[in-house]
């Protein structure tokens, strides 16, 4: 059986639209879990499944298998404890892809990622809400634990179309308002925006008691230069623009995306904000599998 | 001072321009790209600007230099090493101009003196590794060692011959082709201008040459005697002059020993001196000038046959034929006589026409057969033709004529021809001539021709031609049909007719044919030796792609100099691959650092 959260991103776009990609991303990814991301939190029995190779043994129902001779898991229903408000980027630089032959646009990446996250939460009744932003706040989806809700998750971020330029800490802001007991903030963003300010709203959010988890959506193309002889590169928020030579300027640029990638994780891990890194060619179980951990690790 | 054995490739040189070229080409216009993290280019950029600014330039030097290095090393450059004694083994060919002009005096010394001396003095420098050669104006190069050339040098006349440069540096490249030690000509003369000729030397070119004003000269250019042989009572001889002087100077002229006749001449005129009448013979014509600083040209020698006009028996009846030898002997170029039969087969001399009734034509064949003549007129041919221009006769339409026919080679005894076919032939003591001399038959009676062609016909061409032939020493001369032998005051070279002859001395040559005197070959000075002004400097390197021209007196330090020359294709090249290390050690750097 292919798993569909370990295949290419973009070959996993071609399958269908957001709906159906991301079931399957979240069906793979859930199947695939050697470790359940539900532990720690209090489970009673809710049903038997077929047993997937990678399944815990511990979870194999013996009786069965001392029965009908067949192997089938234990899964367990959670109490819905969590409320994750999930915050994605949607200003112009996120629409920019590399390759676009291969790979998806940042923020085509960034929507099926939230998709697929929201549907793993809402599955664990857990609650999970959307602000979408570019230079203002776009929309704001309130969170809720109901199963209906994630259409509701999916229509607003197929709507949510690449704007102009960046502002996140209004809409960071904005998640208080949404989040009024301790909960989990899911920043995915290119972070091209403004450090400080970003960097202060999170700060903030984490001062508050929520548990902050910042993607970093980069494209590969973003992290190493190439290009023809001589370039004129330019932002298509900003407008700024610079000639060089890609191929004599590529390490600098690399030990320089380094620098960067670096600052903000120790800024984050500074303030107990769980970072990571996505490009938008890894896989959609791989980063899950971060996202879903990275916040208990910080905590 | 920076010598090129390849000039022309410093052309080259355009392109180290190429980097800043494709520099500002590149400049132009890059491609624009939409690309989100430009903040990260521009801190990245901000940091590294000024350093990388530095390395392009240096890149671009380094570039820049690689090409120009490559170029400058292609070229074959060459400096001067001063200060080094000695020189490498090295391959010297040494063009010392001996020919007649050398003999001009200058400063109260022959200039061969001083072209002797700078020889020598190159000669001095010679070590036992050198290859030497010495080429005069006999052209021939003589190698030797050192000591054997300087002999050679001091007992070197100056020879009436004219030298051709270009010729001799030609020659000394060849010489020098063969040798792996690295060669050099150097040319002694007085550069002449007359004698400097293009030649593409393939070994570096030293020309020494004579300071100091040149020498101003007026010398005899020829000697003209006319059509021959002359009548006993004398003849006209014609003097050109040439030089440089623009002053009048006399001009004498005389046949043997006979008292002179004297006029004034100038340089580039010619005086015509009447000669009186002399008994039947050959006679030398000396033409003087009064002594200058070059002695050579003030005297020319020429050759005169005198002998009497013919006595011609001139056939009755034939209008034009009676009409030319009234005018010949009322002018006095003929007699009356039996000498010459003209229009008819005679006993002796004989100049037959073919007849006017061709039912004739049998009969006179067969008394040329008896007469042993090799010639007969063959089948009448009525296509428009025109006689070939020549000295015998000049362009004359012909309308009839008949085929001249010999079963021999036909091609000793023509005279002339018309159409590329025999018109005019000998054999023996006849004449024969393809045409009647009738306008019906040919344009030539009815033409300004006529008297001197009859007169030609009748005293040179019936009587034997006299050939009078003149050349200069060590220039060929083709000697006449028949000629056997060559004779010069007691001196005898075996010959044979059609072949070319290089005299080596001045003189009156006589060419003999058997025990006959046939004719006479005068050996003068060539004319252009006369011009004694020599060419400027820069017109020889002009000829002479980069000889160096210097003094006579620094001929000796000069020479050699290829041996004490370095060589700076190594250092360049050294250059070239430390640049193009150096380029790619920084755009490495530049890469890995950028």
């Amino acid at each position: 059986m292919t798993r569909l959260d370990l295949l290419d991103p973009f070959e996993v776009a071609r399958l269908g639209g957001l709906e159906v990609t991301t079931k399957g991303v979240v069906e793979g990814f859930l199947t695939g879990l050697h470790r359940s991301p539900r532990r720690g939190f209090s489970v009673e029995f809710a049903e038997h499944r077929m047993y997937q190779p990678g399944d815990e043994l511990r979870y194999v129902d013996w009786k069965i298998l001392g029965r009908n001779d067949r192997l089938y898991v234990k899964q367990f229903e959670e109490e819905t404890n969590l409320r994750a408000m999930l915050v994605l980027d949607a200003s112009r630089s996120m629409a920019w892809t590399g390759s676009p032959e291969t790979l998806l646009p940042k923020l085509d990446y960034a929507r099926r990622l939230l998709a697929a996250l929201s549907l793993v939460l809402l599955r664990q009744h857990d609650a999970a809400g959307l602000i979408t932003f570019d230079d203002d706040v776009r929309s704001i989806t309130p969170p809720r634990s109901r199963t209906t809700h994630w259409h509701q998750l999916l229509r607003v971020l197929a709507g949510a179309k690449a704007g102009q330029g960046t502002a996140a800490e209004p809409a960071l802001r904005r998640v208080v308002e949404q989040l009024r007991r301790r909960g989990l903030v899911v920043f995915v963003s290119d972070l091209l925006l403004d450090r400080d300010l970003a960097l202060t709203a999170l700060r903030f959010l984490r001062h508050r008691g929520h548990q902050v988890l910042v993607l970093h959506i980069m494209d590969p193309g973003e992290v190493t230069l190439s290009g023809p002889s001589e370039v004129r590169f330019e932002d298509p928020e900003s407008r700024d623009a610079v000639v060089l030579r890609p191929r004599d300027w590529a390490n600098a640029y690399e030990a320089t995306v380094s620098g960067v990638v670096a600052s903000w994780r120790a800024a984050c891990r500074r303030h107990g904000i769980a970072y990571h890194r996505v490009l938008t060619n890894t896989p959609y179980g791989d980063v899950l599998r971060e996202a879903l951990a990275l916040p208990r690790r910080a905590a | 001072m920076i010598g090129f054995l390849h000039p022309w490739v410093l052309a080259g040189l355009v392109a180290a321009g190429i980097p800043i070229l494709l520099h500002l080409i590149a400049r132009r216009q890059p491609p624009t790209v939409m690309f989100p993290a430009v903040r990260y280019l521009l801190a990245t950029t901000q940091e590294h600007q000024k350093r990388l600014k530095l390395q392009n330039w240096l890149l671009l030097l380094l570039r820049t230099l690689l090409i120009a290095a490559l170029v400058l090393a292609a070229a074959g450059p060459t400096v001067r090493l001063t200060g080094v004694p000695g020189h490498a083994p090295s391959a010297l060919v040494i063009v010392l101009d001996n020919s007649a002009s050398s003999a001009a005096v200058s400063g109260g010394s022959p200039r061969l003196m001083l072209l002797k001396a700078a020889a020598r003095g190159a000669l001095a420098r010679a070590t036992a590794n050198d290859a030497l050669w010495l080429i005069g104006a006999d052209l021939v190069p003589r190698r030797g060692a050192a000591a054997e050339l300087r002999a050679l040098v001091d007992s070197l006349e100056v020879s009436p011959a004219r030298l051709d440069l270009g010729e001799a540096i030609s020659l000394a490249s060849g010489v020098l082709a063969t040798e792996t030690r690295p060669g050099e000509i150097l040319v002694v003369s007085d550069l002449q201008a007359t004698a400097v000729t293009a030649a593409t030397p393939t070994a570096p070119l030293i020309v020494a040459r004579p300071g100091g004003p040149g020498v101003r000269n007026v010398g005899i250019a020829s000697v003209a005697t006319g059509p021959q042989p002359w009548a006993s009572d004398g003849g006209r001889v014609v003097v050109a002059l040439v030089g440089d002087s623009t002053l009048p100077t006399p001009v004498s002229a005389r046949l043997g020993e006979r008292p002179p006749r004297q006029a004034l001449g100038r340089a580039g005129g010619a005086v015509a001196l009447s000669l009186p009448g002399v008994p039947g013979g050959w006679w030398t014509v000396t033409a003087e000038l009064d002594a200058d600083e070059f002695r050579l040209d003030d005297r020319r020698t020429g050759i005169v046959r005198v002998a009497p006009v013919a006595r011609a028996d001139c056939v009755a009846g034939d209008r034009y034929i009676t009409a030319a030898c009234d005018v010949l002997e009322a002018n006095g170029r003929i007699a009356r006589g039996s000498e010459v039969s003209v229009g008819k087969l005679g006993g002796g001399l004989s100049i037959v026409f073919p007849p006017a009734d061709a039912a004739e034509l049998g009969a006179v064949n067969r008394a040329l057969e008896r007469r042993g003549v090799a010639w007969r007129f063959g089948s009448m041919r009525t296509d428009v033709a025109a006689t070939d221009s020549g000295p015998f006769v000049g362009r004359h339409r012909v309308t009839v004529r008949y085929a001249l026919e010999t079963p021999g080679s036909g091609r000793t005894g023509v005279l002339a021809t018309a159409s590329g076919s025999p018109w005019a032939v000998r054999s023996g003591d006849v004449v024969l001539v393809a045409s009647r001399l009738d306008p019906e038959w040919t344009a030539l009676p009815v033409s300004a021709e006529f008297m001197p062609f009859m007169d030609r016909l009748i005293n040179r061409a019936a009587r034997g031609e006299v050939a009078l032939v003149e050349t200069a020493p060590g220039l060929p001369a083709a000697l006449p049909d028949l000629v056997s032998e060559v004779r010069l005051a007691g001196r005898a070279w075996r010959a044979e007719g059609g072949e070319l002859f290089r005299p080596s001395g001045l003189g009156v040559h006589y060419l003999v044919a058997g025990t006959d005197t046939v004719g006479a070959l005068s050996v003068n000075v060539d004319p252009r030796e006369s011009v004694l002004e020599s060419m400027a400097d820069r017109q020889v390197r002009r000829l002479w792609r980069d000889a160096r021209v210097v003094e006579l007196g620094a001929a000796a330090a000069e020479a050699f100099s290829s041996g004490a020359r370095g060589d700076l294709r190594g250092p360049l090249l050294w250059l070239a691959l430390a640049c193009g290390v150096g380029e790619v050690l920084l755009a490495t750097v530049r890469r890995s650092t950028a």
